[in-house]
């Protein structure tokens, strides 16, 4: 697989990969935002809009994966960047206490890890993961994902009393 | 908690030992089976505290499968829990062979949330000491690359450099290594009296200093060459594909640097080069680190020579509550791209802190390019990713 | 003379090996303390300067803390294995200053086959390290114990040709008559004829004294100490006395068959008795050479490691070897 890194006029290039997205997809909401395209899809379409991005667009980097727990649904942000000043952010937001999301490390190799960190961190199983272990946490005899917010740490402060 | 049948099987030995503790025969035609070995935690080159779980057939590596966690301190659970100002102590504590860059990143988000405009003279100084830094972590680096392939003599003249960048960032935010000085706004403090001339000075001695004493004693030294030249070889494909950035990236060939594609403070008003090696391995990861070693004292010297004056600190409130949404602060810190994603609900505290740190990423490279290694070349790989323990693990 | 009952043989071989053992032990000790020295000065440090008068007095603290510390061995070590590879490592080291003369008149043991006891001696030294590797039960220290085994016995085979020259130019095994017939000034030392036969025997011995660039079997940054990995206390302090006893060793075999021995680089230098001046300062100077290397060079790896052994050092001391067996042959005059 050869690469091309993307050239030409930042908005330009924006407002293709808006349309590129708009085309071939249905987008719940869509926007450019400075140098941001800003995209929000049903989880069902998540593999499909990424390989868009991926084979369709040129866009060759997986920034990172956030997992932001919402007391009672996950919503998940993937960051891809085109490596010449555009950047591209798919939200979706999967129901439940128990998330289930497809996987994408076929598309974007390097969400290996970043999944299982996920997994590890708030129990999203990726479905089809060729290796889903935790990451940090320990192996075995340990059932907790502490980064959701029903995991209390000791330590919780609250500042209401502050001024 | 998960269901049984919702999550996936579990191994943690790999697939070899699990075979061999479910009793089947793992021997080959002549009998042989290959040896387990498990490097580290506590091993002197795994860069703090990594465990690899190694497959030996003789001398050459079968299958490595890096564990880590063993330096987990939860910082993204901790940051939840404080206001923003507290948070940037905790991001201190991430990478810190580089710390200042991991202010800047959660601080360049929390801004962009505040929607606070950052003086002049207070950008110049982040992107400053944010130079510093680099040099402060590149150079020893290349020490540590030097230790681990043998040579001893390196990691000493690389430390002296790093002892008196130490120096001149105790005097300006006076700590040597946990500097809370990038604040979300501005800077902790304005540089002290007379603090200009002494950076001048410093820079120009460690240009000589670096190429007579550092670079000469190992840029020349055959063994250096046989050891690094054509270890850790990979493609820019390969990559791209794998997500690095930062020096693994730029050593293949690909030219990104956040500085200069995603600019950020500063950076804007900088002129530097991203600098490239198309070799792709070990060497030529070392020659990219010495080449923005020299990069750095360039920006060093630009912004020294016209340094704005003013004030270093925004005007805000004293308590802080962001708009509701989520800011991304991204910058190039010596490792590659971290990014901090702060998610904000309108209150006091950070509602989510993700912190995407280049190690953690670059680290995949162990699992697919260590096998069909030599042990001893795990080593020099490890130097050209040049993780740090605190920030893959954060 | 009543000290002539000194020279009767139990008591002269009980004297003499006492004094060997003094000596070793204490080079041991000298060696461990330049090492220091020159490591600090070259990684620009003060090095070791507390205990006694500038920190002379180190190796007498450091044998003492050594004794206080207990002897760890792993539980499932082979344990007479474990404890009796230090002594087998050591041993070897020690035995062969027996034949090195220091001085004129002043060898222990002149034996005709010297050199030949010098060889076999050095190879026995890899027994010691296999049965540390083996002994301790531990996928380091089996690692660093194939490595030292491998790359000792590669290495014996240049040792052993680069030696062929200077035993074909002095017609003797005898390393007393290799000196002798080293006499009269600097020009008739056998570096200079044999250059080429002394950096192979050279880049040998570094590898039998298993000096970086070639201490794979240690390796610390990859098989954390190798062999040596699970020693403790005494047992750890005897490895690192051979090694040390190893390196002065072949500084001192190499100042014998190259340089002269105790012959003074001029005639007029002659100090008679007193000589053992000279092979005290040669000897000094290649153990200074052989710090300095450590502590500039990285390390090789292993397939480079017998790459040069195999493919350089042994052509290249064969054709040196040809080349003077011919100029002996066409040349009877010169030699």
């Amino acid at each position: 697989m050869a690469f091309t890194l993307p050239e030409g006029d930042l908005n330009e290039r924006l407002e293709r990969y808006l349309e590129g997205f708009r085309n071939r997809h249905g987008l719940e909401e869509s926007e450019i935002e400075g140098n941001l395209v800003r995209i929000v899809i049903e989880p069902s379409a998540l593999r499909s809009v990424l390989t868009t991005a991926r084979e369709a667009l040129g866009i060759l980097h997986l920034s990172f994966i956030t997992v932001v727990d919402r007391m009672g649904s996950f919503e998940i942000t993937y960051e891809l960047l085109d490596l010449r000043g555009g950047q591209v952010r798919v939200k979706t937001t999967v129901e439940g206490e128990e998330p289930v999301i497809d996987t994408v490390t076929d598309v974007y190799p390097t969400a290996n890890w970043h999944e299982r960190e996920a997994y590890d961190m708030f129990g999203v199983a990726f479905k089809g993961h060729p290796d889903l272990r935790r990451l940090y946490m320990w192996q075995d005899h340990f059932d907790h994902h502490p980064l959701l917010k029903s995991f209390e740490i000791s330590t919780k402060r609250t500042f209401e009393n502050l001024r | 908690m998960l269901s049984e049948e919702r999550r996936t099987e579990q191994v943690s030995l790999g697939s070899r030992a699990s075979a061999r503790l479910a009793g089947s025969d793992i021997r080959d035609e002549f009998g042989l089976e290959t040896l387990d070995m498990n490097m580290g935690p506590q091993h002197p080159a795994m860069h703090g505290l990594l465990r690899l779980i190694l497959e030996l057939d003789g001398e050459t590596v079968v299958r490595c499968d890096p564990v880590m966690g063993y330096l987990h301190r939860s910082k993204e659970k901790i940051s939840e829990n404080r206001m923003y100002p507290a948070v940037v102590p905790i991001t201190d504590r991430i990478d810190y062979m580089n710390n200042i860059a991991m202010e800047y990143g959660y601080c360049l988000a929390v801004e962009k949330l505040l929607d606070v405009e950052i003086t002049p003279r207070a950008d110049a100084i982040r992107a400053l000491m944010n130079e510093f830094g680099r040099i402060m972590s590149h150079i020893p680096s290349v020490g540590f690359l030097m230790l681990e392939l043998g040579a001893f003599t390196p990691i000493l003249y690389a430390f002296r450099e790093r002892e008196r960048i130490q120096s001149i960032f105790e005097a300006v935010t006076g700590a040597r290594m946990m500097f809370h000085y990038i604040r979300i706004g501005g800077v902790k403090a304005d540089l002290p009296e007379g603090m200009p001339e002494k950076m001048w000075e410093y820079i120009e001695g460690l240009e000589s200093r670096f190429d007579n004493d550092f670079v000469d004693l190992i840029e020349g030294n055959e063994i250096f060459r046989a050891r690094t030249r054509g270890v850790g070889k990979m493609t820019p494909e390969k990559a791209l594909e794998m997500g690095l950035t930062g020096v693994p990236l730029r050593c293949t060939g690909v030219p990104f640097d956040v500085r200069k594609h995603y600019p950020y403070g500063w950076y804007k008003n900088l002129d530097f080069d991203v600098v490239t090696d198309a070799a792709g391995d070990v060497e030529g990861s070392y020659r990219c680190r010495i080449g923005e070693v020299r990069q750095s004292i360039r920006m060093i010297k630009q912004i020294l020579e016209n340094l704005p004056e003013g004030e270093v600190m925004a005007d805000m409130g004293r308590r802080l509550r962001p708009r509701e949404g989520d800011g991304i602060g991204r910058v190039e810190s010596a490792r590659g791209e971290y990014a901090v994603h702060v998610v904000s609900d309108g209150s006091d505290t950070p509602y989510r802190v993700h912190y995407r740190t280049p190690c953690t990423v670059n680290m995949q490279l162990l699992q697919e390019i260590v096998p069909g290694h030599y042990l001893p070349d795990i080593m020099p790989i490890m130097g050209l990713i040049d993780p740090v323990s605190g920030a893959w693990d954060k | 003379m009543s000290l002539d009952i000194l020279n009767q043989e139990p008591i002269r071989f009980l004297l003499s090996f006492g004094v060997v053992l003094f000596l070793v032990l204490n080079l041991a000790a000298i060696f461990t303390m330049a090492e220091r020295k020159v490591s600090a000065y070259i990684h620009l440090r003060f090095g070791p300067n507390r205990v006694g008068p500038r920190g002379l007095l180190q190796p007498a603290a450091d044998v003492f803390k050594l004794f206080t510390k207990e002897n760890l061995a792993p539980s499932r070590a082979d344990i007479w294995v474990f404890l009796a590879a230090p002594i087998a490592m050591f041993l070897p080291a020690a035995l062969v200053w027996l034949v090195v003369p220091f001085a004129p008149n002043a060898v222990i043991a002149d034996l005709n086959v010297a050199i030949v006891f010098f060889i076999a001696m050095t190879s026995i030294g890899a027994l010691g390290l296999i049965m540390a590797g083996y002994g301790s039960r531990s996928s380091f220290s089996l690692l660093g114990a194939l490595r030292g085994a491998a790359q000792m016995i590669s290495y014996e085979v240049p040792l052993i040709l680069s030696l062929l020259g200077v035993i074909m130019l002095s017609g003797s095994l005898s390393l007393v008559d290799v000196v002798n017939a080293q006499a009269g000034g600097f020009w008739h030392w056998y570096f200079l004829p044999q250059l080429p036969m002394f950096v192979v025997f050279y880049i040998a011995g570094l590898a039998e004294a298993r000096r970086v660039p070639f201490d794979l079997p240690e390796g610390e940054s990859e098989i954390v100490g190798g062999f040596m990995v699970e020693y403790s206390g005494m047992t750890w302090a005897l490895i690192q006395a051979a090694e040390f006893a190893s390196m002065g060793l072949i500084s001192a075999i190499t100042v014998t068959l190259f340089f002269g021995g105790w012959q003074p680089p001029f005639e007029f230098l002659d100090l008679g008795n007193f000589n053992w001046f000279w092979f005290g300062l040669k000897t000094s100077i290649l153990v200074f050479t052989f710090q300095w290397v450590r502590w500039s060079l990285p390390r090789l790896r292993m397939d480079q490691l017998m790459d040069l052994g195999w493919k350089i050092l042994v052509p290249a001391s064969l054709i040196w070897l040809f080349v003077t067996a011919g100029a002996m042959l066409l040349l009877p005059s010169v030699f």
